[in-house]
């Protein structure tokens, strides 16, 4: 087991750079998932934890020791790739030992270690197999019980469900907890999908355009976004963001909605409140509109599309060009345009700047 | 659905027609023309009369032989050649790669009678830049086209050279289908790259290392050009003559066509019996 720190890491291709000095503390045996969209460099980030990109700048340390100029396989590390990446000419069993026998490894040790990868995983009547005879989940499974039979001090996982189907994404997500809590070895895992971050990780690290933008538990994030990035990508469906303006700032910020007809809302702000004139950013979270009369502020939007969910309903409404996500208890009621009205309560609506900062 | 067929067989009728009067038909005729004999006006069928001289004849054993014998040494050198050819053209290390794929790929561009005459220059006992070279190491030049076993030495090197690259390649096509995540996998794994190439490279190559196989087979079982051309007619005295060349010899100087169909129908049997041995002896375990 291992704590790994990133410190001003920075990745270059070119003249092109990818990562922007990244700062990160993976504490020992923590489950830490980076997440952002496609092409923010959470890949990339951990592929140099791994040792298959160089390190254009700063430092990367496993276990306390510096590993920037350490081959991939000393690293204390074992790798899950999005494809698999198993050996395809090679049975279950010889692909979980095949890193073993390369290195001459005892054949009883080896045998040891592929038997308490396939109990683990539960693969033991697949080890005859090819990776081509096996389903999605069964290689991914297969993939993992490689990384496993290494006993590595890191896992790095590189979004190893996106091949799957929904449903099996789920249940391998479980399983991949049920894992770590088994093995209470430091996980890193990286994905572009929110859902998975926030159910898999002690600890969230969200990456946009090569930049941290947050790092914090999941609800911490949540419940208290840095920012307008983190506060969109986290939570499905989406927050709401509404065009604002601030009317008064008096102790409290008042902001007056720019398409809701005038609305205005008064919140409560623990730091110093911007000048009136400002154009602002009001975000609410579509599980926190409220019926009309029991926020701080009405607003009346036109229901252009419900899904009903069963458990929910999802009303997509709009208010000029404003487009918003609202929950609701279930219904079967339809949506034809009609005029709807909802509330919003201060303390369940978040502020941001102009440039998308949170104003606190 | 009946008349859709109809249909679409009415287009392709022209195809189907040319097929089978240009292509279908000679195969036949030429399988029906290897039971006659026709040294004799008019052609008789008598099914022994050149079947039965194939059995006996000691230039077709001889032209047998030196097929084999090319087959047996040239197409494994050739293709392991290709092979490192593949995976150095695959290196990332490599500089300019358009135009080593290029150089790799023009001998089989260059004409078949110009490079057969640029090889009897080079291995020309006298001024050829082959024996030239041997000299200046200090070693004895070579009459290369006096002997048997240089002069199937530079057949050899010949169709080396021509065809290697071609074969690299195809190859390389199936190098670059292998996932390169594998390879990081084996990199974590700490397995280093020699062992990469002979425990992962080789065996997801082989397919594409037996379907080259297959194609050198059939092309070597047919060789024709280069004992035609640099060695002079399977020269010196039939030292290099292939069944190719017996079989030209029997059809366009004897107009033996009956002999010559039996040895065409030989040398297709042969390849195609070589072939599939090559496949199972190759074939994935169950």
């Amino acid at each position: 087991m291992a704590a790994v720190t990133l410190k001003k890491v920075v990745k270059r291709f070119g003249v092109f750079e990818i990562v922007h000095g990244a700062n990160i503390d993976v504490n020992d045996g923590e489950f830490v998932v980076f997440v952002g969209p496609s092409g923010c460099g959470k890949s990339t980030l951990l592929r140099m934890i791994a040792g298959l990109e160089d390190i254009s700048g700063g430092e990367i340390a496993i276990g306390g020791k510096l590993v920037n100029d350490v081959e991939p396989a000393d690293r204390g590390i074992a790798m899950v790739f999005q494809s698999y990446a198993l050996y395809p000419h090679m049975s279950v069993e010889q692909n979980l030992s095949f890193g073993l026998r390369m290195n001459g490894n005892p054949k009883a040790d080896t045998e040891r270690r592929v038997k308490r990868a396939a109990e683990i995983l539960r693969i033991a009547e697949l080890m005859k197999r090819r990776p081509r005879q096996l389903s999605g989940g069964q290689r991914q499974r297969v993939a993992i019980g490689r990384a496993i039979v290494r006993e590595p001090q890191v896992f790095l996982f590189d979004e190893p469900l996106s091949n799957l189907d929904a449903e099996l994404r789920v249940q391998m997500r479980v399983e991949i907890s049920r894992l770590h809590k088994e093995l209470g070895v430091t996980m890193i895992y990286v994905t572009h999908d929110q859902t998975e971050a926030m159910t898999l990780a002690d600890r969230i690290v969200v990456l946009n355009a090569g930049n941290i933008e947050q790092i914090g538990a999941p609800l911490d994030l949540y419940d208290d976004p840095a920012n307008r990035f983190v506060a969109g990508f986290v939570g499905s469906p989406k927050m709401n963001f509404m065009a604002a303006k601030v009317v008064g700032n008096d102790g409290a910020v008042t902001v007056e909605l720019a398409n809701h007809g005038g609305a205005r809302l008064r919140k409560p702000l623990s730091g110093a409140p911007p000048a009136v004139g400002a154009e602002v950013v009001l975000g609410v979270r579509p599980e926190h509109f409220f019926e009309a009369g029991e926020g701080d502020c009405d607003i009346a939007v036109k229901a252009d599309v419900a899904e009903h969910l069963g458990s929910v309903s999802y009303v997509y409404a709009s208010a000029g060009p404003e487009e918003l996500i609202i929950e609701r208890e279930a219904s079967r009621q339809r949506a034809n345009g009609d005029h709807m009205a909802v509330s919003i309560k201060a303390v369940r609506s978040l502020l941001f700047d102009k440039s998308g900062a949170r104003i606190r | 659905m009946r008349y859709q067929n109809a249909t679409a067989y009415r287009f392709l009728a022209p195809y189907l027609l040319i097929f089978s009067i240009f292509w279908l038909w000679p195969i036949i005729s030429s399988f029906l023309i290897s039971f006659q004999a026709t040294r004799t006006v008019p052609w008789r069928f008598a099914p022994s009369f050149n079947w039965g001289r194939l059995i006996g004849d000691p230039a077709f054993f001889n032209a047998l032989k030196n097929t084999l014998l090319i087959l047996v040494i040239q197409v494994p050198v050739m293709i392991t050649l290709a092979i490192v050819m593949a995976v150095l053209l695959n290196s990332p290390l490599l500089k300019a790669r358009g135009l080593f794929r290029f150089a790799f790929f023009a001998p089989v561009v260059v004409g078949e009678v110009a490079y057969s005459a640029v090889f009897r220059l080079m291995f020309n006992l006298d001024y050829g830049i082959i024996n030239k070279l041997l000299n200046s190491v200090g070693l004895p030049r070579i009459d290369w086209f006096s002997n048997v076993t240089p002069a199937m030495a530079v057949i050899m090197i010949a169709v080396t050279w021509r065809w290697a690259g071609y074969n690299a390649i195809i190859l390389l096509a199936g190098l670059q289908s292998i996932p390169q995540d594998v390879y990081e996998a084996a990199t974590l794994d700490r397995v280093s790259k020699l062992k990469q190439f002979f425990y992962i490279t080789l065996p997801l190559l082989k397919p594409i290392i037996v379907f080259c196989a297959v194609l050198s087979i059939i092309g070597t079982m047919q060789l024709f050009t280069e004992p035609f051309l640099i060695t002079e007619r399977g020269g010196p005295g039939g030292g290099t003559e292939t069944l190719g060349l017996l079989l030209y010899r029997q059809g366009f100087r004897s107009l033996n066509f009956g002999y010559a169909s039996a040895i065409a129908y030989t040398m297709a049997g042969l390849a195609i019996a070589i072939s599939l041995a090559q496949l199972w002896l190759t074939r994935d375990p169950k």
